[in-house]
């Protein structure tokens, strides 16, 4: 990932804002900060930014309100990651419905958050281009074969699996919704019975033994979507 | 039997005895004593004028005295004859029976005069029973003077049954063959006959007479007419009818005059001349005619009967009789004769009749009411009160009186339960108006809502958002009025207060649903005590998590890393026992509302979750789906949570290097398909004692096992999350550590797309 990416931080806790400047400089990032949602629209008429990382409950504008205002006053958007006490799954999925790109439940691991904004800025840094091989972990997808090794074990998928599997690591960290799954594997989002999802999932989780101790698990958004998030062994 | 239709088979009863009885009266004349007396006092109200053509010369007890004992001699009424020929009269009726021969000199001079006169009239008579079987023997005139006279016509007299002579007829039939009056020859004089003899309808008809005032007539006496002490003036051109008016002579007739005195042949005889010159004999109505206006008054009495107070109905009846006497005279005065007892004695029998008959009824009917009511034993004390009334009716009245007071007292009550009521309330008919409203509504709404459509008054109180679920509310319980459907529906008005409203259906005596009552309850404040709360778990979900959210992040500055990790360890147990009570206190304050959760999904996510705690202990978790992709309905907050909680006491009570086993199958349960997940650990297990009991709040804090202590609230928050899916939770000693086990019913296929 060459370079740096600007990055807007918006919290009205001040704490946390320096937390997560401090972070976003360790990973080798510049970060403006706000406490406010009206400061943050403000500068974002003015500024571009790689990323946008806001609270949900701030004062003068909170965050909804200024990812409504972005969806309909930007021109070109930034990706969000919306930030959150609230631990409601219907609090979750309103706020990615309503149009984040992520969100994290406060208080989260550093290693979390990292690999949330690398993965965004992956994505918007246009990423992830198709190379014949691809190495996460334990797990290597071999693009022309179709076939997904696990520690030297070659794991046989239909398809349909290695497409998700493929797009679940290529996008890993970042929560995709169900339509856009469904979108892009099956190229539709109508007529398919919402449980061939589900399904599917479950047979890719099983068959690469996606779980903690291997790197990775498969998180479930409900109302939303899914998630494979890598996980940092101690 | 209902009083209305009992009402109504009496009065059909009481119309056709009436009509009956009229119709009877009518045809056997039984009233004809009341209708002649009737008759003679209308008749005598206004009576004709005597003609002044006609002279009476009366045969009176002077004349006997003069002229000597009777029969006379012919003789002298050829001179009397004579005499009148010679001062030129229109006629000269003589009437007198002459139907034996006398001397023949005396008849001859008889005959000589009446030639010479050519204006003499003589009379028939008749002998009844006839001879040979016949009905009537004729006795002619003596032929010579039969030749002589001008005219021979009867001069029958007929009774009334009182004996009064009120009719004459016009034509007698002898049954050789008919004669008409001799007073028709007189009109006639040869000419035409009369208008009434032309109109007659048969020959024996009769008809009515009228009188003039007695001894109105001109008369002189025979013996003055004879001895030539009358002057020519008075006899000319006139018609001179010479009879006998002497009491011993036996011509004399009770006649329809009030004072009761009698009238001689001839006056009768001048007033059927006159009458016929006038033309006003009064015909009787025909038969059916009297009937008709007889059964006229009584059946409009009887019509009445049915709407009219009784007050009204005795009025109409007086004024129904006076009316009867006035058409009667009306008709009298056109010369025709209604008898009105027949339609008097119609009114004047239904009206008691009718009378009788209803108190008959209402009695009857009180009677049975008050049974009734008594029987039914919700309005005590109702014993007839014996000092309250002499009579059974008044008995009666004085029970219906207090049954009334109770009703009163009632209702009373009941308007008074309704008025004061705390919330609003309204009562509305099948059709949607609104037909009694409470103060508390129209406080709110405003007066005058009786009357209003329910439409319009929820226009007004509910607020258009929320309109939807009230229309389907009420919909639902006018289509199935004592169906299962929702309890109330609850909704908010223009002004922002909250209600709830609940609807029954008011069904009266005979279980027929005649409307809806609708309740308002204003539950505004229970709404604030609501986002009261919904607050107070917001501050404790979001706001208090908040600062412990600043603490962690806080922490990378904390040199001391052991102590920053154990800062770390306290802000999250506070931030989780938040969590623990918002998520308690939140279950079952909404609806179930599931989604379809693919079990197995569910319990590798909830596994994941504690994969650093079970890491940390190394206890493996080997999540096992057998279920083959079954789905429940799910809350996954809940049920997430639910799993959780089993699982953290599983991981918490397994040996170090333990194996934990999360399970999911199907289980062919009796009545429905069912998911059973099951979390087998390697622990100690639990005591076999406290199994049964082991998800009772009694259980978790009072127990001093220690591993069911340390799950505190969290296996009760269990059992409850297991039934409100429809499911049981429960727990068993394996053959290595306890094994819980989470049933619950799998989700409906979905339906199929036809697109997939």
């Amino acid at each position: 990932m060459g370079g740096y990416m600007r990055i807007a931080i918006a919290d009205d806790e001040s704490d946390v804002v320096n937390y997560l400047k401090n972070l976003v400089e360790e990973m080798g990032h510049v970060a403006t900060s706000f406490s406010d949602g009206a400061a943050l629209s403000q500068s974002l008429v003015r500024e571009t930014y790689d990323l946008v990382i806001m609270d949900w409950t701030m004062p003068k504008k909170d965050g909804l309100a200024t990812l409504n205002w972005m969806q309909t006053s930007l021109q070109e958007r930034p990706p969000v990651i919306m930030m959150t006490n609230r631990t409601a799954k219907k609090d979750i999925s309103d706020a990615l419905n309503a149009g984040a790109d992520d969100y994290i439940t406060k208080p989260e691991d550093p290693s979390v958050i990292c690999a949330r904004i690398n993965a965004l800025l992956r994505r918007s840094a246009g990423s992830g281009a198709f190379e014949a091989k691809a190495v996460y972990g334990a797990y290597t997808f071999d693009r022309i074969d179709q076939t997904v090794t696990v520690e030297d074990k070659i794991v046989t998928l239909t398809a349909k699996e290695f497409e998700l599997a493929d797009m679940f690591f290529r996008n890993r960290d970042r929560t995709l919704s169900r339509n856009y799954i469904m979108e892009t594997i099956w190229r539709t989002t109508a007529a398919l019975a919402t449980r061939t999802l589900d399904m599917h999932i479950s047979r890719v989780r099983a068959k690469l033994d996606l779980k903690p101790e291997n790197g990775f698990r498969i998180f479930t958004v409900f109302g939303y979507g899914y998630r494979l998030e890598s996980i940092e062994k101690r | 039997m209902n009083l209305r239709r009992r009402l109504l088979i009496e009065w059909a009863l009481i119309a056709l005895f009436g009509t009956l009885a009229v119709i009877l009266a009518t045809h056997w004349r039984g009233t004809s004593a009341f209708d002649n007396l009737v008759y003679d006092q209308l008749s005598s109200i206004s009576r004709p004028k005597p003609d002044n053509k006609i002279l009476l010369i009366n045969i009176d007890e002077a004349s006997l005295a003069r002229v000597g004992k009777w029969p006379w001699n012919r003789n002298i009424h050829a001179q009397l004859i004579d005499k009148l020929a010679s001062a030129g009269p229109r006629t000269i009726l003589l009437d007198v029976l002459m139907s034996e021969a006398s001397s023949a000199a005396d008849d001859r001079a008889l005959v000589e005069a009446m030639q010479k006169s050519g204006a003499v009239y003589l009379p028939l008579n008749f002998h009844s029973p006839g001879s040979d079987g016949k009905a009537y023997d004729t006795e002619y005139p003596l032929s010579v003077l039969d030749a002589a006279a001008k005219g021979v016509g009867h001069v029958n007299i007929t009774f009334d049954n009182d004996g009064i002579v009120r009719r004459i007829n016009l034509c007698f039939d002898s049954g050789e063959r008919s004669w008409p009056h001799l007073a028709e020859l007189i009109y006639r004089n040869g000419a035409a006959p009369s208008p009434a003899f032309a109109g007659l309808a048969r020959c024996s008809q009769h008809l009515l007479l009228p009188y003039a005032p007695r001894d109105s007539y001109s008369e002189i006496s025979f013996v003055d007419a004879h001895e030539g002490r009358i002057p020519d003036q008075l006899v000319k051109g006139r018609d001179i009818i010479i009879g006998a008016t002497a009491a011993g002579m036996g011509d004399n007739y009770p006649a329809p005059f009030s004072d009761g005195g009698v009238v001689s042949g001839s006056e009768i005889m001048a007033n059927v001349v006159a009458a016929l010159r006038r033309d006003d004999f009064i015909a009787s109505a025909p038969v059916w005619q009297i009937s008709l206006f007889s059964l006229l008054p009584m059946w409009l009495l009887m019509l009445g009967f049915l709407r009219w107070q009784p007050r009204t109905a005795l009025i109409v009846s007086l004024c129904l009789i006076a009316t009867v006497l006035v058409a009667g005279m009306v008709a009298l005065s056109a010369s025709i004769w209604f008898p009105p007892g027949a339609a008097l004695i119609g009114i004047i029998l239904v009206y008691p009749l009718w009378g009788w008959r209803r108190l008959q009824a209402m009695s009857a009917f009180m009677q049975s009411e008050l049974g009734e009511l008594e029987r039914e034993g919700e309005i005590v004390p109702l014993a007839l009160n014996p000092d309250r009334g002499s009579d059974l009716v008044g008995r009666q009245s004085a029970a219906l009186g207090s049954a009334i007071d109770h009703l009163r007292d009632l209702r009373r009550f009941v308007s008074d339960s309704l008025e004061h009521l705390p919330d609003p309330m309204f009562v509305t008919d099948m059709v949607g108006t609104v037909t009694m409203a409470n103060h508390r509504i129209e406080d709110y709404l405003g007066p005058k809502l009786k009357g209003t459509a329910l439409k319009s008054l929820l226009d007004r109180i509910v607020a258009p958002m929320h309109r939807r679920s009230v229309d389907e509310y009420l919909r639902a319980i006018e289509r199935e009025p004592t169906g299962d459907h929702q309890p109330f529906v609850r909704f908010v008005s223009p002004d922002g207060s909250h209600f709830v409203m609940r609807s029954a259906p008011v069904v009266n005596d005979l279980d027929v649903h005649v409307g809806q009552i609708h309740y308002l309850a204003d539950i505004s404040a229970l709404a604030q005590a609501e986002s009261d709360r919904e607050e107070a778990l917001q501050l404790l979900s979001h706001d208090m998590r908040s600062p412990q959210s600043a603490i962690i992040a806080l922490l990378p500055t904390v040199p001391d890393k052991d102590v920053s990790r154990r800062i770390e360890g306290h802000a999250r147990r506070t931030i989780a026992l938040a969590q623990d009570f918002v998520d308690v206190a939140r279950m079952g304050e909404s609806p179930f509302e599931g989604t379809d959760v693919l079990l197995t999904n569910l319990a590798h996510d909830v596994t994941d979750n504690f994969w650093p705690l079970a890491q940390e202990r190394s206890v493996r978790i080997e999540v096992i789906d057998d279920s083959d992709s079954g789905f429940v309905l799910a809350e996954p907050d809940s049920l997430g949570r639910a799993i959780a909680n089993i699982l953290d006491n599983a991981i918490k009570f397994s040996p170090v290097g333990g194996s934990i086993q999360v399970r999911t199958r199907r289980i062919r349960d009796v009545e429905a398909r069912m998911l059973e997940l099951t979390i087998c650990d390697e622990g100690p297990g639990i005591d076999p004692d406290l199994l049964p009991r082991l998800f009772t709040r009694f259980a978790a804090r009072s127990v001093p096992d220690a591993r069911i202590k340390s799950s505190g609230l969290g296996l009760t928050y269990v059992r409850a999350v297991a039934e409100r899916h429809g499911g049981k939770v429960w727990v068993e000693n394996g053959k290595k550590g306890a094994c819980f086990h989470l049933r619950l019913p799998e989700a409906a296929d979905p339906i199929p797309d036809p697109a997939a």
